[in-house]
């Protein structure tokens, strides 16, 4: 059997598009992220409760004073779970998708019921476009779109597409054929025969797909987290990453509080806006009689309502919401003059350390700094085809060897800030006996025969199989188990707990060292070789665009007291309160923006006073 | 008002390379040779005229091409081959926006199923048609209002059609129909799915409006009774040739073959024929001179047995002008109902001396 070279194929087309199609990739790039922003800016702009009286009004009117109320409690405890502007940011998104998803797909659905050819065209690219594994389109999806909204509204796109046309073409397909027909028989054009008969007996199925099609968009929240899209999905990858159970479960009921609330609300709109649906609730609700609790206002009184606190807030926003625009850094310091850096970051400790320090230096040195979440892959791709500034979190050479042999000649290697880190394997400590790579030897049953491992793609794996196990002679014994970074931890977490003999692949620095009583195996045969050095990388150019971020950069180091300290103030401060955590970390060492970024030449610089910045949050 | 709609040697198939086929069923081959090829003969050959007012019935099994052939009278399906033309106007050789208007203004259609749009009011739907011709709303919805009426529907404007029962339903397409004041009123199949009694009361106020709009009707029925009652004409298909067109006693009395034949056995003969088919035409002349009641031509053959019975001798049957046309007498009667039009054979032993004379004929 020949060897099809599809993996080949794919990416000369991929090479090609970019090179060739760059302008489309924009103009939908600009599309895009214009609705996001209109839309997500519109609903981060009134004060939380506010909005959340908006959508209770909505609510009340499609549904009922009891679907009112549930909303508002809903949304409420979405605030109160200190996730409100995250779970706009994912219901901007969700929205945008949605809305660029119906233009599409309605269309393309019409189409279909139309022509059995279309359909049997389509179909197979739906097929396709739903059960290909996110991942594989999501890093195109960043080539393509750069990081950030436009890829994540891409990726929920591509997912969430297909019941649209789906149920647009059956709803379509399912309409009598006797009542197009009678349509045609008093000389409907075929434009109005689909306006006003195919496309309104067809809108309950059309609204079940729009109601899917949202369902779906919020389902991709999660994974378009990893694309620096942030939102409810960002604070879940975080929530993974860290093992943080308890910020996974709020975002993730935060995530359901949107979906229940967008579910009920189009699947009420489907029944209001379909003539017959509306016959068949006023019918039903005539049946039951009037109850407090399922009594819906007029839609004037709705409109009325939506409008004051509209006008509530939009006053607000004007009188009470200027205290944040004020971003000019402490005099002296205003390097930057408000010039954008972009910093991407992996939600690990050292990463989010590094990162909110330099977002907080780089403010106060009057740039304005956006901080954004990924997965490595996408953080590499981003960085790679420069949406991304710098990051701070590179393993090199050995770690993220794989990410720098494809991307090292489009990245700029800044240096080292921290190292050197080691990969090992570790045990609790209340393993008496095993202390080393050799103590492993003949104890294969107690551990079961398994050392758990991460990801099989990352480059320690790659290095424990092939060379670590071997040197040992544990290779016979022990079975690598490949799984992720955060199953690895819960394993441990949970053999831990019941006092169970547990190995684990493990590098440092990393919060399981702090959290739990661990020992590194030791490595008297040095088979694991020197450790990373924990890397600086920024997109090709940058140094050369802003050399004097870029020297700073360069000169970057922390020492590994310096870095635990700030790890374990970021820890305490918890989720949302990074950046004062490092506020508060550098009143304590208050030499440090100084040292990190020395203010060139002639100006003096004020670094205690220099928060100017609110938190955006 | 309304006008003359003829149909000229038309061939509907359906399938591959259909002009061939057309071609080939013109010389002569069936629909079985055809299907070997991959094209189905819908319509074979179809013909006819249809007077302006008539009531014209095309009568068929399931399959036979009746619907085929209806859709080609409005060009909802164009003919493979032949004309159909109404008012003049040829349809086959219309644009498809000329046909458009041709039947939103000329033609209107009933449905077998209704085909009452179910998001719409009964007003809205039976203001359907006129609101494609583009007229304003207050005029359409009298117009709508008008022809509702008509039908019996007055109070239901604002109905819904779910709400109203299969007849009343059906009084709707009919109104919907109406409203558009087309000449031509193609009803396909329009009261089969009615139970029978509403299918009677449907059929009696068709032939009420009828009276009054005179409308160029095209009818498909499978019910030869409904055929028979309604049409003034009516053609029998088969298998997508028309096989018999005739009136209603020209299908009873004289069916064509033995399909037609065959169908026929099933037929209630009493509600179909009139004096005119049972009469003996040769009459002396001084039938009706006595006082006893008299007949019409079109005198139904119940009320004609009713009167025999009464009348001691044959019953007169004279026409419009009085003019006595023929007799009917009582043996041709009950002989007609058993489907018996021999010479009677005569009795060894005739019991009953004082009854009715025989006429002696040659």
């Amino acid at each position: 059997m020949p060897r099809i070279p599809l993996g080949d194929w794919v990416n000369s087309t991929v090479d090609w598009l970019l090179g060739h199609m760059a302008w489309l990739f924009d103009f939908c790039k600009s599309v895009f992220t214009g609705s996001y922003d209109g839309i997500n800016a519109v609903l981060q702009a009134p004060q939380p409760l506010l909005l959340a009286g908006i959508f209770a009004v909505l609510a009340w009117w499609l549904r009922g004073s009891f679907a009112g109320v549930l909303t508002f409690a809903g949304f409420a405890f979405i605030d109160s779970m200190g996730l409100w502007s995250n779970a706009m940011i994912t219901l901007s998104l969700v929205l945008v998708a949605t809305i660029i998803a119906l233009v599409i797909s309605v269309p393309v659905g019409i189409w279909a019921a139309r022509s059995d050819r279309v359909s049997a065209l389509v179909r197979p690219v739906l097929d396709f476009m739903q059960t290909l594994p996110a991942m594989v389109y999501l890093i195109p999806a960043i080539l393509f779109f750069g990081t950030g909204a436009s890829a994540g509204i891409v990726a929920t796109l591509i997912f969430a597409l297909a019941p649209g046309v789906r149920m647009t073409e059956l709803g379509i397909r399912q309409v009598d054929k006797e009542l197009v027909e009678a349509a045609e028989a008093f000389g409907t054009t075929p434009r109005n025969t689909l306006l006003r008969v195919q496309l309104p007996l067809a809108l309950p199925t059309v609204m079940a797909g729009v109601n899917q099609v949202i369902m779906l968009g919020l389902s991709m929240a999660a994974i378009a987290g990893m694309v620096g899209t942030g939102g409810l999905g960002g604070d879940v990858n975080e929530a993974i990453g860290q093992l943080n159970i308890g910020l996974g479960a709020e975002s993730g009921v935060a995530i359901v509080i949107l979906a229940i609330y967008l579910d009920r609300m189009t699947s009420a709109l489907g029944t209001e806006v379909s003539p017959l649906g509306r016959r068949a609730a006023a019918r039903a609700r005539a049946a039951k009689g009037l109850k407090i609790w399922s009594y819906r206002p007029q839609p004037q009184i709705a409109v009325v309502g939506v409008v004051i606190l509209a006008l509530v807030a939009g006053g607000m926003g004007i009188f009470g919401g200027n205290g944040d625009s004020a971003t000019t850094a402490s005099d002296g310091g205003d390097i930057g003059k408000g010039r954008k850096i972009t910093i991407g970051y992996i939600p690990w400790d050292e990463g989010v350390a590094s990162t909110y320090l330099w977002k907080e230096v780089l403010e106060q040195r009057g740039y304005k700094v956006e901080a954004r979440q990924f997965d490595a892959g996408p953080l590499y791709t981003a960085l790679a085809q420069g949406s991304v500034d710098f990051q701070t979190d590179a393993w090199l050479p050995v770690t993220h060897e794989q990410y720098w042999k494809k991307y090292g000649e489009r990245l700029e290697d800044l240096g080292s800030w921290y190292g050197p880190t080691s990969l090992e394997l570790s045990v609790p400590s209340y393993m008496k006996d095993v202390d080393s790579l050799e103590d492993l030897k003949g104890k294969a049953s107690a551990f079961g025969g398994k050392v758990t491992g991460i990801e099989s793609s990352a480059g320690m794996m790659g290095l424990l199989k092939s060379k670590v196990l071997k040197e040992y002679g544990l290779d016979k014994e022990y079975k690598v188990v490949d799984s992720s970074t955060p199953a690895m931890l819960a394993e441990l977490k949970r053999a831990y707990g019941k006092k169970e003999p547990i190995v684990v692949t493990l590098w440092s620095p990393h919060w399981a060292y702090s959290d739990y009583d661990l020992k590194k195996l030791k490595d008297p045969k040095d088979a694991w070789g020197a450790g990373d050095g924990v890397h600086t990388l920024a997109r090709k150019g940058f140094s050369h665009d802003d050399p004097v971020v870029g020297g700073w950069l360069k000169n970057f180091k922390l020492s590994e007291k310096q870095l635990t300290s700030l790890e374990s103030e970021i820890n305490k401060a918890g989720k949302g309160r990074q950046q004062d955590a490092v506020r508060v970390w550098l009143k304590d060492n208050p030499d440090v923006v100084d040292k990190l970024a020395p203010i060139p030449s002639g100006s003096s610089a004020k670094s205690a006073d220099g928060r100017s910045v609110l938190d955006a949050e | 008002m309304s006008s003359r709609l003829q149909a000229q040697h038309l061939f509907k198939v359906f399938g591959r390379r259909p002009d061939e086929a057309v071609e080939k069923l013109r010389q002569g081959a069936d629909r079985e040779d055809l299907r070997a090829d991959g094209a189905t003969a819908a319509v074979i050959d179809a013909s006819f005229t249809v007077e302006p007012g008539q009531i014209f019935v095309v009568m068929g099994l399931s399959g036979s091409g009746k619907s085929t052939l209806l859709r080609m009278l409005n060009g909802l399906l164009e003919p493979t081959a032949g004309t159909v033309s109404f008012d003049g106007q040829d349809l086959t050789a219309l644009s498809d926006r000329e046909l458009r208007e041709v039947r939103s203004r000329k033609i209107s259609m009933v449905f077998q199923h209704f085909a009452l749009f179910p998001h719409r009011s009964v007003r809205e739907n039976a203001a359907y048609g006129l609101e494609v011709q583009g007229v304003p709303r207050a005029e359409r919805e009298r117009r709508a209002d008008e022809a509702l009426a008509l039908c019996g529907l007055a109070g239901w404007e604002k109905s819904w059609p779910d709400e109203l029962s299969g007849g009343m339903q059906q009084r709707v397409g009919l109104a919907r129909a109406l409203a558009t004041d087309a000449g031509l009123l193609l009803m396909d199949e329009s009261f089969s799915a009615l139970d029978p009694l509403i299918r009677r009361d449907m059929q009696d106020q068709l032939l009420q409006l009828q009276k009054t709009l005179k409308k160029t009707i095209v009818f498909i029925t499978h019910d030869l009774n409904e055929a028979m009652r309604l049409g003034d004409r009516i053609a029998v298909m088969r298998d997508g040739r028309i096989v018999q067109t005739g009136t209603a006693e020209d299908i009873l009395l004289r069916p064509a073959d033995d399909y037609v034949a065959s169908f026929i056995q099933d037929v209630d003969r009493s509600r179909v024929l009139t004096a005119e088919a049972v009469m003996d035409r040769e009459v002396r002349g001084d039938e009706a001179d006595c006082g006893c009641d008299t007949v019409t031509p079109h005198t139904p053959f119940t009320e004609l047995c009713a009167i025999s019975a009464r009348v001691p001798h044959p019953v007169a049957v004279l026409d419009e002008g009085r003019e006595l046309v023929g007799v009917v007498q009582r043996r041709r009667l009950v002989g007609f109902l058993g489907d018996a039009q021999s010479t009677p054979v005569s009795c060894d032993a005739p019991r009953d001396k004082g009854g009715e004379k025989e006429v002696a004929r040659a």
